[in-house]
């Protein structure tokens, strides 16, 4: 190629242009057309281990492949990765429509929940529990029970809360408590809101204007009906805990 | 600034540092405080009279009993409380007043101050 310049140039760089000149060759055994055998050649270093697969990758790859004319192994210039495999070797199966989270949750509840009726208390239904009701949450771990206007309830599976608020000597408490807590011996409804709260949330009721204050009269006006009940006997007691309705012992 | 609802004399007083940790104060934890404000209704009689235990500008050691900030429990349960309030104590926690006029958190009793949670009325 460099034939006639190379005469006119001094003889002391006759050694970097025959090496340029080699360069160059080199340059052009490297180009795309060889490179995609250098690559096919890792390819199918790979493929004799994958076995079945390689009748798959024939079919779905069939732009890619560069079949060897001696080995009849096919090549390819991209890597080839197997699909995923299952344990039992198979393919993996789409993966599943169902929400698993919320599978996890019923489960969950299940579990803590066995008769249903926290659920049922604050389900969406005419009968349960709803904001600006007021509640009234016995511990199992000692502590007097909680009890207080419902301001929200926050449900998210096994996570549903309830916020109370209520005030013990003149200062404003608020409690949340989770209602499928073990902790949580039990949930009661005490007095119901007369009308239906046209809010999901009720923090206005922390404003000095619509404070409820202290609930403690409605606690102790529900407990004297109910020992009302109690001490007339099982029949009584029956008729009480239907007349609540919407209670909840356990 | 907090309330304190003790009856050491003192009414309002204010957070100078937390003690032993560099994070803010929660249920049980121990501060300083400077007395800001000292209780007067009725006590400004009885403060001269029997002089009351704390003056203001008093520089005191207290203990937090509620805060405005959600405290969650370790069941899940959370409880937030309408102001932040505290009980004087002196170096070696002992309460300054002999009775205590309002709610407590029950997070004392996990960080030892059951003194505390004996003389309060009720706790939550």
């Amino acid at each position: 190629m460099n034939v006639t310049p190379l005469a006119r140039r001094p003889l002391s760089c006759l050694k970097t242009s025959l090496l340029r000149q080699a360069r160059q060759q080199k340059m052009f055994s490297r180009s795309l057309a060889t490179e995609v055998q250098a690559a096919a050649a890792a390819a199918t270093s790979k493929t004799p281990s994958q076995g079945p697969d390689q009748n798959f990758f024939a079919n779905t790859y069939k732009t890619d492949r560069l079949v060897d004319k001696k080995t009849k192994s096919v090549r390819s210039a991209f890597a080839l990765y197997p699909p995923p495999l299952a344990a039992a070797g198979k393919p993996l199966s789409p993966p599943s429509t169902t929400n698993p989270v919320a599978a996890l949750h019923d489960l969950q509840i299940k579990k803590l929940d066995p008769t249903g009726a926290r659920t049922a208390l604050f389900a969406r239904t005419r009968e349960a529990a709803k904001v600006g009701d007021i509640l009234l949450v016995t511990h199992r771990r000692g502590g007097e029970p909680f009890a207080g206007v419902c301001l929200s309830i926050r449900r998210a599976g096994i996570d549903t809360a309830v916020l109370l608020r209520n005030h013990i000597g003149k200062v404003g408490v608020e409690m949340w408590f989770k209602i499928y807590n073990r902790n949580v011996a039990g949930i009661e409804i005490v007095k119901r809101r007369l009308k239906r709260a046209r809010r999901a949330r009720l923090t206005y009721m922390r404003k000095p204007k619509h404070d409820m204050g202290s609930v403690a009269e409605f606690v102790s006006a529900w407990r004297k009906s109910r020992r009302v009940f109690q001490t007339k006997g099982a029949k009584g007691k029956a008729a009480g805990q239907g007349g609540q309705g919407g209670k909840k012992r356990k | 600034m907090l309330n304190c609802i003790d009856n050491s004399g003192a009414a309002i007083v204010e957070c100078a540092m937390v003690i032993g940790q560099k994070r803010h104060a929660s249920i049980g934890d121990r501060i300083v405080v400077v007395v800001q404000k000292q209780r007067d209704a009725g006590a400004a009689g009885m403060a001269a009279a029997s002089g009351a235990k704390v003056k203001r500008g008093d520089i005191r050691h207290a203990v937090v009993v509620r805060t405005k900030q959600k405290v969650t429990r370790r069941d899940g349960s959370c409880i937030k409380f309408d102001d932040n309030a505290c009980v004087l104590i002196n170096k070696s926690g002992d309460p300054i007043g002999s009775r205590i006029n309002g709610v407590v958190g029950m997070e004392l009793r996990k960080k030892k101050w059951s003194r505390i949670l004996s003389m309060a009325p009720s706790q939550a």
